[in-house]
């Protein structure tokens, strides 16, 4: 009941991200990918390597989306291979987490940090792929910058609406 | 045995990890190569579909200026009519009208898919263009639709002339403006001024000869460089692309197969 609650909640985020934030095109600088929310919202129960396929998963979807194959699939695998290691270093009493992830159980400022080391991490590799050469890599990083702001804004949004 | 066993599953995740993103790079790397899978790009028939109703919708919008703009293609035409003796025909060239259900323009690597698929006798390699000028070229055919590149992606290369003499240079996009594009391999001892006008060399059979690209912007000569740094204004705006034609050469097979010999 509640796996399907979930996977309820990521599609719509999956459809948001496809519907609405690509056809954002704000300046071109500004790609946010919210769809990230749902690799990083998920409980921490599963062995570390089905969270892995799990992200390549998603990536593929993302990708044949952006004609993109292979750039979010290489990141979204990126951000699921550091994650418990992120959680580990911000958490020191792991029990605590009851092994959700939101808001409530991790509190704000340590969920805040958390979204921002993994988005920021996500959105660099993904425009770094994109960009492919150092021609290019000043714009990649402001890219990042301004697009990983965007979507962090948006996820505490989604979630300040969610848990009101 | 045992330790070996021992150590390949205390490193599992680690090798899991490493395999992954081996596989996401060979798709990356495959993704780049010429003709792509149109079943994992948006030459898809479903996500197609999606980006056409989307554009279906969005569509309704920009009625009144899709409507100017047909006038004025219809006006332009009739013109091409009356002058159609002096029309050269240098390949046996067959236009197909096709619409655009998905393009983004803020990007590097910029794609837009087209409702017209191989059942309409799409291949990869044949030219866009509009009433404007050139477009792109298609690069990924499914059934129904396919993608092309347009010469808004750092991938393109398109060859081009001057019309005031015939010569010859490189149409690249640096991923900036999609109003601009810079044409490189000018060499320096060409007088370049702004206002020239750019247009399809023909050395390809992509597409014939003197299709409009754009007009020069600005040129600039590099202390001791040997070639200029043009800047291009392009007649496309890709903005409003809504309606495109595909430029079908039916001899184009047959000029490949002859070059590609020579490789």
């Amino acid at each position: 009941m509640d796996w399907t609650r979930q996977l309820g909640r990521y599609v719509v985020v999956m459809l948001l991200q496809v519907l609405l934030f690509n056809q954002l095109q704000l300046w071109g600088l500004c790609h946010p990918y919210i769809y990230v929310m749902c690799l990083l919202m998920m409980p921490i129960t599963l062995p570390h390597n089905v969270d892995m396929l799990i992200g390549a998963a998603v990536g593929i979807i993302m990708d044949v989306f952006c004609n993109s194959l292979g750039i979010h699939t290489a990141s979204c695998i990126l951000i699921m291979f550091i994650r418990p290691y992120v959680i580990g270093a911000l958490v020191n009493d792991k029990d605590r987490l009851n092994e959700q992830i939101t808001w409530r159980t991790l509190g704000p400022e340590v969920m805040l940090k958390y979204l921002t080391i993994l988005v920021l991490i996500h959105h660099l590799t993904v425009f770094l792929l994109a960009a492919w050469s150092w021609a290019h890599i000043g714009f990649a990083l402001l890219e990042t910058l301004v697009s990983s702001i965007v979507t962090i804004i948006i996820i505490v949004g989604y979630n300040a609406l969610k848990y009101k | 045995m045992q330790n070996l066993l021992k150590i390949l599953l205390r490193y599992s995740n680690f090798l899991v990890f490493i395999a992954l993103e081996v596989a996401a790079f060979l798709l990356l790397s495959y993704n780049n190569a010429y003709p792509r899978s149109s079943f994992l790009s948006t030459a898809n028939n479903v996500i197609a579909w999606q980006h056409e109703q989307m554009s279906d919708i969005s569509g309704y919008f920009s009625l009144r200026s899709q409507n100017e703009q047909l006038a004025a293609e219809n006006a332009a035409l009739r013109n091409q009519i009356c002058s159609m003796d002096s029309v050269k025909i240098v390949f046996p060239m067959h236009y197909m009208n096709a619409k655009v259900v998905q393009m983004t323009t803020d990007e590097m690597h910029n794609y837009l898919t087209i409702n017209r698929g191989s059942k309409d006798g799409v291949e990869p390699g044949q030219g866009i263009r509009n009433e404007d000028g050139v477009v792109g070229i298609i690069r990924t055919v499914g059934r129904n639709y396919s993608v092309v590149l347009p010469i808004i992606n750092t991938y393109s290369n398109l060859s081009c002339r001057f019309s005031k003499n015939d010569y010859v240079g490189t149409l690249q996009w640096d991923g900036k403006d999609i109003r601009f594009a810079q044409l490189a391999d000018v060499a320096a001892h060409m007088v370049v001024n702004p206002g020239d006008t750019i247009v399809t060399s023909g050395l390809s059979p992509v597409f014939p000869e003197g299709i409009p690209v754009g007009i020069v912007e600005n040129s600039v000569l590099k202390e001791g460089a040997s070639y200029h740094t043009i800047r291009v204004r392009l007649h496309t705006n890709f903005k409003r692309l809504k309606y495109v034609e595909v430029v079908q050469n039916a001899h184009q097979k047959e000029l490949e197969e002859l070059t590609d010999g020579l490789d």
